[in-house]
This record gives C-alpha cells, sequence and structure tokens, in this order.
C-alpha cells in the first residue's frame, strides 16, 4: 500500500509555558496521514492526542505553544501547503474549508445563544460558499439533512439546549462539513454521548466517509472504537508516539510494551476474569518527564539503555513502528 | 407569547404583596418611634390644642393601626394625600423632584456604560498585563472610595479651583416636552440649556457613578473571560470564523450578567441617590426622601417607599424580560 500523504507532521514539539514549569506535552512527533484513510491516535487522557490533532492547524492556545516542528497539508497529491508558514487569515481559511474539526462535547461546541441553522450558516458564509447569514441558514437544512438529523428544518431552528446530545453532535459534524473540508478529525466525537449513539454516529462518520472521499483523523482512547473503524494507528504515550501500525497487526502483534499493556487492560467479554488488568503505576508528569524512554519507569521490560536513552520510532516489519530499545540488536 | 403573557400576569401579581411589604414596613417603624406625630405636624410645643385634634381627626390617628395604614394608602394611591408637613400632595411632591433624579440617573448610568464597559474588555483582553492591573486597581479603589470624600474633592477642583461647574439651582428651559431639561433640550437643539444642565448634573452623576463604573468593569472583565473561555471558542476557531465575528459571539454570551447587573443599578440610581443629592444640593427622591425622615412627615416617606418599590420592581420585571430575550435558554 502506497501512503498518497495528505498531511505529515515531523518532529513536532508543543510545549506549555505555565507557572509549574515548561509542560513538555508533545516532544518529538512525526507522522504521516495517507489519503482516504482513517488514522487513529490512541492513548491515555494527557498524552498529547488532542493536542496533537489541533497542531495541525495550529490551534494551540497560549500558554501552549508550538516550539519547532514541520507541518504540511497536501490539498491534492504533489502539492504542498507549509503550515508552519501560513498567515492567520491563510490559517482560517484552511480551517473548516480544507480541515475541520469535531470536537468531544458537542455541548459546549455549539454557542448556547444561537439556533443551529444559524451555526451553520456562518460557519458557510466565513468561507464564502453563501452569500448571507438568511441564505446560509436555508442551506442548513440540507447540510443537517445529511447528517441525518432528525426533522431538519425544525432542528436548524432549534437552540442547543433543545437538542439531544446526539442531535447536538450531529449538528456539529454538520458544521464541519458544511465546507466540503478533506480531512475531517474527529476528537473523541463519541465520548460525551450515550454508548447507545456512539455506534450511529461512528457508522455516520464512516459513511460521510466514504461517500465524500474524505481522510479521518479518529482521536480516541477506546480500543473498541479503534479496532472497528481505523485502518491505521498511532498509540501516544506522554507526547511521543510509541508504535505505529496497520489496525489488525497492531492488535495481533503489539510491539511496545505500552501497546501490549493497554491491549491486555481492556476485558474481554467472552472471558470470565478474576480481576481487570491495569498498567501500573501513573502517568508522567511532563514537566520533568524521565529520562529515556518515557515509559521506562512503568515498563515491565525496561533496562539500563531506557533508562538513558529516548529510543527513535523505527519500522521494524512492513508499515509497522515502534520505539522500543527491545527490537534492537 | 402566550407564556410571556402569562408571566407578566403572575409577575404583576408578585407587585402587590411586596409593595404592601415595603409600605407597611415603613409604616410600622415610623409609628412604633415614641412621639406624638399630630403634635409635631402641627407645630411643636407651641401648636394650639385645637390644631392637634384637627389633624389626629383628619389624619385619623386615633383609629386603630390597620384602619390608619389602609387609609394612608387609599389616600397615596388617589394621590389626596396631603403631607402635614409641606402641605403639598405627596405625590405631587415625588413627581417635581423625579427630573431631577432622572436626569442624575441618565448622567450616571452614561458615565457607568462608557467607561464600566468598555473599561472591563480591556482589562480582559490585555489580561495578566499592566493594563489589566492598573484597570483591576482603578476598579477596586472605585469600590472603596467613600462618595462624600470624591464628591468634595471634585467639588474642590471642578468648582472652587477652576468654576468649570456650577453648585446652585437647577436648569429649567422655558418649553417642556418629557419634563426633563436634559431631553428637553437634546430635543430642541438648545445647546445653552444643555451646557447649564450639563454644567450642574455631570460631576454629581460621575460622583454616583464612580463605584457602579468600577464594579461593572470588574464583573464585565470577569465574564468575558468566562465566555471567551468557553470551548464554544474553540471550535469557532476551528471552523474559521473571522475575529471579529467570535467576538460578538463572545460579547452576547458575557452580557447576560452584565445585563442583570446594569438594569440593578439603573433601578437602584432611579430610586434617588440620598448622599449625592445632599451635597450637590439636588433636590431629588433621595433628597425628598431623607427631609421626610427628618420633618418626621412619614406620610411623605411612605409615598416615597412605595414609588421607590415601584420603580425597583418594574426595573427588574424589564430585567427578566430582557435576559429571556438574550438568553434563549432562560424560559418564563
Amino acid at each position: 500500500m502506497e501512503c498518497d500523504p495528505i498531511v505529515e507532521v515531523k518532529d513536532l514539539r508543543v510545549y506549555f509555558y505555565t507557572y509549574a514549569g515548561v509542560v513538555k506535552a508533545i516532544d518529538g512527533v512525526s507522522f504521516k496521514i495517507c489519503r482516504g484513510e482513517t488514522y487513529c491516535l490512541v492513548g491515555e487522557t494527557g498524552c498529547g492526542k488532542s493536542v496533537t490533532s489541533r497542531a495541525i492547524t495550529r490551534l494551540i492556545y497560549p500558554p501552549g505553544r508550538i516550539v519547532s516542528g514541520e507541518i504540511y497539508y497536501y490539498p491534492e497529491p504533489g502539492k504542498r501547503v507549509n503550515i508552519m508558514q501560513l498567515s492567520e487569515s491563510e490559517l482560517r481559511r484552511l480551517r473548516g474549508e480544507e480541515i475541520s474539526y469535531i470536537f468531544q462535547d458537542p455541548s459546549a461546541a455549539l454557542d448556547p445563544l444561537y439556533v443551529l441553522g444559524y451555526q451553520v450558516g456562518e460557519t458557510m458564509l466565513a468561507h464564502k460558499r453563501v452569500k448571507s447569514v438568511k441564505e446560509g441558514m436555508r442551506r442548513a437544512v440540507e447540510v443537517l439533512r445529511t447528517v441525518l438529523m432528525p426533522d431538519p428544518e425544525k432542528r436548524a431552528s432549534s437552540y442547543p439546549h433543545e437538542l439531544s446530545g446526539g442531535m447536538k453532535q450531529r449538528g456539529v459534524i454538520g458544521i464541519s462539513l458544511s465546507n466540503n473540508p478533506k480531512l475531517l478529525i474527529a476528537d473523541e466525537p463519541t465520548t460525551a454521548l450515550d454508548v447507545t449513539i456512539q455506534a450511529q454516529l461512528m457508522d455516520l462518520l464512516l459513511d460521510l466517509k466514504r461517500e465524500r472521499g474524505l481522510t479521518l483523523l479518529l482521536i480516541t482512547h477506546n480500543l473498541g472504537l479503534v479496532a472497528e473503524y481505523c485502518d491505521r494507528v498511532a498509540v501516544m504515550y506522554a507526547g511521543n508516539i510509541v508504535e505505529e501500525a496497520p489496525v489488525e497487526e497492531l492488535f495481533e502483534k503489539p510491539l511496545h510494551p505500552y501497546t501490549q499493556a493497554l491491549i491486555r487492560a481492556v476485558p474481554n467479554p467472552t472471558r470470565r476474569i478474576e480481576k481487570l488488568e491495569h498498567i501500573p503505576g501513573t502517568v508522567p508528569n511532563l514537566v520533568k518527564p524521565p529520562p529515556g524512554c518515557r515509559f521506562h519507569p512503568r515498563c515491565p521490560k525496561a533496562f539500563d539503555r531506557c533508562r538513558v536513552e529516548k529510543p527513535p520510532l523505527k519500522e521494524y516489519s512492513d508499515h509497522h513502528k515502534a520505539a522500543c530499545w527491545l527490537y534492537e540488536e | 407569547m402566550a407564556n410571556l403573557s402569562r408571566f407578566l400576569v403572575r409577575r404583576l401579581a408578585t407587585f402587590i404583596p411586596t409593595l404592601i411589604g415595603v409600605t407597611f414596613m415603613t409604616f410600622l417603624i415610623a409609628t412604633v418611634v415614641p412621639g406624638n406625630p399630630a403634635k409635631l405636624w402641627a407645630g411643636g410645643e407651641k401648636a394650639s390644642p385645637e390644631v392637634v385634634e384637627q389633624i389626629i381627626r383628619e389624619y385619623r390617628l386615633d383609629r386603630p393601626l390597620w384602619e390608619q395604614y389602609f387609609f394612608f394608602m387609599y389616600k397615596l394611591l388617589t394621590n389626596t394625600m396631603i403631607s402635614p408637613v409641606t402641605s403639598n400632595y405627596v405625590w405631587d411632591m415625588i413627581m417635581e423632584r423625579l427630573p431631577v433624579t432622572i436626569q442624575l440617573t441618565l448622567l450616571a448610568f452614561i458615565f457607568i456604560i462608557i467607561l464600566g464597559i468598555p473599561l472591563g474588555i480591556i482589562s480582559a483582553l490585555k489580561r495578566d498585563t499592566i493594563i489589566d492591573a492598573v484597570i483591576r486597581i482603578m476598579a477596586l479603589v472605585g469600590l472603596s472610595v467613600p462618595i462624600f470624600w470624591l464628591a468634595y474633592l471634585l467639588i474642590f477642583f471642578f468648582f472652587t479651583k477652576y468654576r468649570i461647574i456650577t453648585l446652585a439651582g437647577t436648569p429649567e428651559p422655558p418649553y417642556s416636552i418629557t419634563g426633563i431639561p436634559l431631553i428637553d433640550s437634546i430635543i430642541m437643539l438648545d445647546f445653552g440649556t444643555l451646557v447649564d444642565v450639563l454644567k450642574r448634573y455631570t460631576i454629581p452623576a460621575f460622583t454616583l457613578a464612580y463605584p457602579s463604573i468600577g464594579f461593572v468593569a470588574r464583573l464585565v472583565r470577569n465574564s468575558f473571560l468566562d465566555a471567551m473561555s468557553g470551548d464554544y471558542v474553540e471550535f469557532m476557531d476551528a471552523r474559521g470564523l473571522p475575529p471579529s465575528w467570535k467576538y460578538r459571539h463572545i460579547l452576547r454570551n458575557s452580557f447576560i450578567p452584565v445585563i442583570t447587573v446594569l438594569g440593578l443599578i439603573f433601578g437602584a440610581l432611579l430610586t434617588g441617590a440620598p448622599i449625592t443629592e445632599t451635597i450637590f444640593g439636588l433636590p431629588g427622591i433621595g433628597k425628598f426622601l431623607l427631609d421626610s425622615i427628618n420633618n418626621y412627615d412619614y406620610l411623605g416617606l411612605m409615598g416615597g417607599v412605595l414609588f421607590v418599590g415601584i420603580i425597583y420592581l418594574v426595573v427588574n420585571l424589564i430585567v427578566d424580560i430582557t435576559y429571556a430575550i438574550i438568553d434563549p435558554r432562560v424560559r418564563y
């Protein structure tokens, strides 16, 4: 499988300058997302997956700052846009029109004082897809229909508090897709919703992706979703990608001890278990991260080298990369 | 709309017990104070017994308390109550002083809005910088400075030293449209009167506004920051909205608490400012209430309190309605 990249990130570093010190939230992350695939970022809360996804369009607020790294966006094969060099207005055009986002909590993502149709419409107006908010609000009904919103005419003139969580998230998806972006970044799109609606929304996302030839970057901590919906997976731990592999490969032959532990921690409903597996220890403090491999204090297989030297992300078999000294001769 | 009218009826119904409450309280306090009101009203120690007797009969002071109260309220509400001290109709006395209070209120409110809101927004946009610190300290000082001290400082500067303002009389133009010289002179484009009004009222209004400016600036700053830190702001960036649109959303969200407080401040200003009016010699509602107390004119005081109560309730009602207009989550 040859990769035609849509986004390429090289050696990204995002630091947060807080009173407690410099939080090295993302410390040297590199990856490529191929056109048309579903790429997943998996990891525990606070491992930097959201920050990574936001950094793709430089959506980082103070005290956070992208310290270094290269981010490229390829609107079509062979055409390269250097995101780090875009001006504010070029970035604004990019966001929503080329790359758009779905956030975790739809209740918080919508402005409570405006009807849903207005928020869809103004997004289209901002990218000059319509000539006025009025026209935007009319077009919003069609947009809401494409995300299978029940009764879209009525819902377009509903305020966010009048909608259920699932409807709100459909609205958010509608807003995000209203300008036909090429890359959709879904940051835990179903975490804030009932489990019963999760599958509905994920299926909707996949259908829309197929219909429109979208590329999807899915951020989640739910390995079930990963197994079900992803093509390639990157596992993040404490601001680093520790393993990247096609999804079957990852579940069959996880290389990194963290990935192995993560998969073991998911209970298998078909087997009786005496006690839930967990990963001993806690996520490290990123102000003073452990030297060497950041996972070594919790790693059962750690040895001397892990404590001093940081392992690079290296390809060990076809498309299967890991950052671990275990596999180094 | 049906909801709105039901809401209005329900709210107006709550006005009645509230107004009865405040006036009855005033009445009760005034009557339990030891002393002989009839004698005082008749002219003190030298009053002739016939006059005292007549006052007692006329104001039914020999009747039970509840009957007195109902009698007073009836007379007040039908504007047939004559103040035993000034021999004027109570309601007329209040109405005569109202233009002074309204002018003071309008000018003070303008100060609060044009200074308090922008200072708060600047403070929020420049948070944790020197500018923010200066504004916050000024706001704190504004809240803590005693109004009488500030008033005399301003009088010293603007009157004693530079003679920019006047401190006597109340400018009255020869014409009357609304009865409020400030508004009338603007309507008639009579700049001479307007300048006179401003010379008389600007400094008292600023004095009166000063604590509220600081208060509003702090409130605007905090609610603006609150609104700015909402997730929806990040989502607006993520969908590429221009900054001006973004700030419109933020502003509208941050204004919900501000509107409430501004409404309450407006109501409070309309009910008179005893200290400011006394210092600057302005015959407004606040001065009227004070004078009534000093003259043991509790009938005038009851009228004043009734008026203040009505203003407060009406302003509160308007605030609640405005609230529901700007925030769709609020239901009647």
